[in-house]
């Protein structure tokens, strides 16, 4: 009673092509996207801290979204504590995979980075954890130029 | 006030392989207006539909709207959210004049989806979010799962018992499909696909579709005897960035606060008789429930295990079945919602009946967002 077929193609006479929709998009990281990742190659992390509450941001951005004032940008560790994981297994098309998810507040920021746990045997709420990078010659701007965290 | 006065639905179904999006759509509509007696080509004055394109298939969805409504050459609009965003939309359009009748449609036909996965991930951040993992996004709620469960001392069994009440209620409901009755303990063994979240816990998807017609004071107590009133509405959102939203449905306490004010409703666990909720998870019951100030932050998993919130409890939570026991409906899940509470209110919610005179329907934006929307309706 609990599993029913949701996959339509197993229930038609006549299986449909189907459509797909080719979508590719280049997504600017804008002013303070490129400053963080321009930053990372130096194996630096940087925060932004609104100019008016003093909120201090990761991701960093140049606005404060709570008073919609600018913001200055500022060097923090990278490390962090973990505030919520999970152990992913299914993958985007609920195929079988395995992946610690972690979602960790940083240091000296009052925000927090969302980015995979790696080399740990176990992870807990509350674990320190510090950023791996990749290669400066591997690094393509983007989130995954931090391969993932570890335990401290 | 507009009260509801027709409503019609086609599903809840797994699957709709021998009909299209567009003629679910139809049969909810033909329904609905025969519940409310008018004719869409006379009658209605404007005609809000809920969609999101990704989940269609196809882009600007409000030009494929007009003929299975019977809205061709009529006001129409599309609204890009859930239901209880477009019945606040046909709720202004009606205050403020412009319609005396509005129709509110919303609908999922998930199971065309082939790629469910891939699109709920283009909601995702892309700069921020998007390249972290391959993993199903699922990943993001189970995230918000081990935050709010750490925070507030949630216990697995109290998660449990969301999925064994609403897949029970379910069986009593003939358009839920996902009914099953199960223990506590069968739940608890079932396996993890995002620890600390199980396979059970996440509604699979449905295909559905609802048409509500909505009309002005005077003219809903001449159409029909049994107007159910909007008496409050609101919706709210906390922000897009996941390092500064509370993961904690801020966003259901300040929409149920602001549809509350409008009701006039000061102490909802008192006047609230029944209450929908958005279940699409099922530890978001419990953090709903909460946030829309039916039970205590630190007594909601009590309160879940007396069966408080059962069918035959003191405040009956999702006697539908939710979103475990009918599906995902996609922008159509408030649209559920909003039907149990309109057919139990109307007393016209068969074996699953309760006694209610004020309901309340909730939804979430579902992942990855901190936005959604409350309505208050009464008799
Ligand atoms: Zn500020």
């Amino acid at each position: 009673m609990i599993d029913k077929i949701v996959d339509p193609e197993k229930l038609r006479h006549f299986p449909p092509g189907g459509g797909k929709i080719e979508l590719y998009w280049l997504y600017t990281s804008g002013k303070a996207g490129n400053e963080f990742f321009r930053k990372l190659r130096e194996g630096k992390f940087i925060a932004a801290r609104c100019k008016k509450c003093g909120r201090r941001y990761f991701p960093p951005r140049i606005f404060c979204e709570f008073d919609f004032s600018e913001t200055e940008f500022f060097e923090i560790s990278g490390e962090g504590c973990v505030e919520a994981f999970t152990i992913a297994k299914l993958d985007l098309n609920e195929n079988p995979m395995e992946e610690i998810i972690a979602l960790i507040k940083l240091e000296g920021t009052d925000g927090r980075i969302l980015h995979l746990i790696g080399e740990a045997k176990d992870v807990c709420i509350g674990m320190k954890v510090k950023p791996v990078l990749k290669k400066v010659d591997e690094m393509t701007g983007t989130i995954s130029d931090i391969k993932y965290f570890k335990p401290v | 006030m507009p009260a509801v006065v027709g409503v019609g639905y086609y599903g809840f179904n797994t699957n709709t392989p021998d009909m299209s999006w567009k003629e679910i759509m139809y049969e909810a509509a033909v329904r609905a207006y025969e519940d409310a007696g008018i004719d869409p080509r006379r009658d209605v004055d404007s005609f809000v539909t809920c969609a999101e394109d990704f989940y269609e298939g196809f882009a600007i969805f409000d030009e494929f709207v007009p003929d299975q409504l019977g809205a061709v050459v009529k006001p129409t609009c599309t609204v890009c959210a859930d239901f209880l965003y477009g019945l606040a939309t046909a709720y202004m359009q009606i205050e403020s004049g412009l319609a005396d009748i509005a129709v509110v449609e919303a609908h999922s036909k998930a199971s065309d989806m082939k790629t469910f996965g891939e699109i709920i991930r283009h909601a995702m951040d892309p700069i921020w979010l998007k390249g972290v993992t391959r993993a199903h996004p699922y990943y993001f709620a189970a995230l918000e799962m081990s935050y709010y469960m750490n925070k507030y001392c949630i216990s697995e069994e109290a998660i449990a018992e969301v999925v064994v009440k609403n897949k029970g209620n379910a069986i009593l409901n003939e358009s839920a499909p996902y009914g099953a009755k199960l223990t506590v303990e069968s739940v608890l063994n079932s396996p993890f696909v995002f620890y600390p979240m199980r396979k059970i816990e996440i509604a699979e998807r449905a295909d559905g579709a609802i048409v509500f017609v909505v009309a002005r004071d005077e003219i809903a107590r001449k159409i029909t005897d049994s107007p159910v009133w909007i008496k409050g509405i609101g919706w709210w959102s906390e922000t897009s960035s996941y390092d500064t939203r509370s993961f904690e449905a801020l966003y259901a306490y300040k929409a149920g606060k602001m549809a509350y004010k409008m009701a006039g409703i000061e102490v909802p666990v008192k006047e609230i008789d029944i209450a929908e909720i958005d279940d699409r998870f099922a530890f978001k019951e419990l953090q709903h429930i909460v946030a829309l100030q039916l039970a205590g932050k630190f007594e909601v998993c009590e309160l879940m295990r007396e069966g408080y919130f059962s069918r035959n409890g003191s405040l009956p939570v999702n006697v539908s079945g939710g979103n475990l026991g009918v599906g995902n409906l996609l922008e159509a899940t408030g649209a559920q919602k909003s039907l149990e509470v309109v057919l139990q209110l109307r007393r016209e919610a068969g074996r699953r009946q309760i006694d209610c005179e004020l309901g309340v329907a909730q939804c979430w934006r579902y992942i990855p967002t901190a936005s959604g929307a409350v309505a208050v309706f009464g008799v």
